[in-house]
């Protein structure tokens, strides 16, 4: 996940990799993702990985609920590197 | 150690050990900080990386087995420079070094680059706030295949 200046850099790094647009995020999308996500103390013994329901739940809670936030599903479309 | 809830046991020791030495130090300790501070051998401590490997809960290097990714935090330098108090951190990635802060409950700053052109970027994180500022996250990967190569992702 990389942070980039607007969106013609995004297309262009797209384009340079020769991979497909992926899912952009406003920087306070990505600020509460992060809080949610690591807000959680990792070294409390209770702690645990979020589950697949409980990770689509926040992502859904964040606006991200097109098939690139779904956990279950394959991507044919996508080839990685 | 031989049963499976000893071995869970220790591997919540073993976690917490790695989070908080990454939160003092700047970065996740190697096998024999962590056995020397947890007063055990490096292989109790190499098998329970492994385990956390296993659960998704750590990231090891290839070839050392020494740990890579303790998400937020990464064990070699990134991009992704986070400042907070007299402490530095390096984040895995833009959405990790986001999660620093938040996990160390103090402001930082994130040093960056544009990810296509390098340009220098900033963010500021006062008061459990993000400060203003002008950028966009992208993910290139969907999230159901984070896991397949996330040391790319």
């Amino acid at each position: 996940m990389l942070l980039f200046r607007d969106e013609e850099h995004i297309e262009k790094w797209c384009k340079d990799w020769k991979l497909p647009r992926g899912a952009t995020l406003t920087l306070n999308q990505s600020w509460r993702l992060a809080n949610a996500w690591y807000g959680p103390d990792r070294r409390e013994s209770e702690w645990k990985r979020k589950t697949v329901d409980e990770a689509e739940a926040l992502f859904a809670e964040l606006g991200l609920t097109s098939p690139f936030w779904k956990l279950r599903l394959r991507h044919p479309f996508y080839s990685p590197l | 150690m031989s049963t499976e809830e000893e071995k869970a046991f220790f591997d919540k020791h073993v976690r917490r050990f790695v989070y908080d030495y990454a939160m003092n130090e700047g970065l996740p300790p190697k096998v024999e900080q962590a056995a020397s501070g947890l007063r055990t051998t490096a292989a109790d401590v190499e098998a329970s990386f492994q385990r956390l490997a296993d659960a998704y809960i750590l990231v090891l290097q290839k070839a050392s087995r020494e740990i890579l990714m303790a998400n937020p935090f990464s064990a070699v330098p990134t991009p992704f420079l986070v400042r907070a108090g007299d402490q530095t951190y390096y984040g895995n990635c833009i959405w990790d070094a986001m999660g620093i802060p938040p996990m160390l409950n103090k402001d930082a700053r994130i040093e960056t680059s544009c990810g296509c052109c390098r340009t220098a970027m900033e963010l500021t994180i006062e008061k459990d706030e993000l400060a203003e500022a002008t950028g966009l996250v992208h993910f290139a990967i969907p999230a159901a295949r984070w896991w397949d190569d996330i040391v790319f992702n």
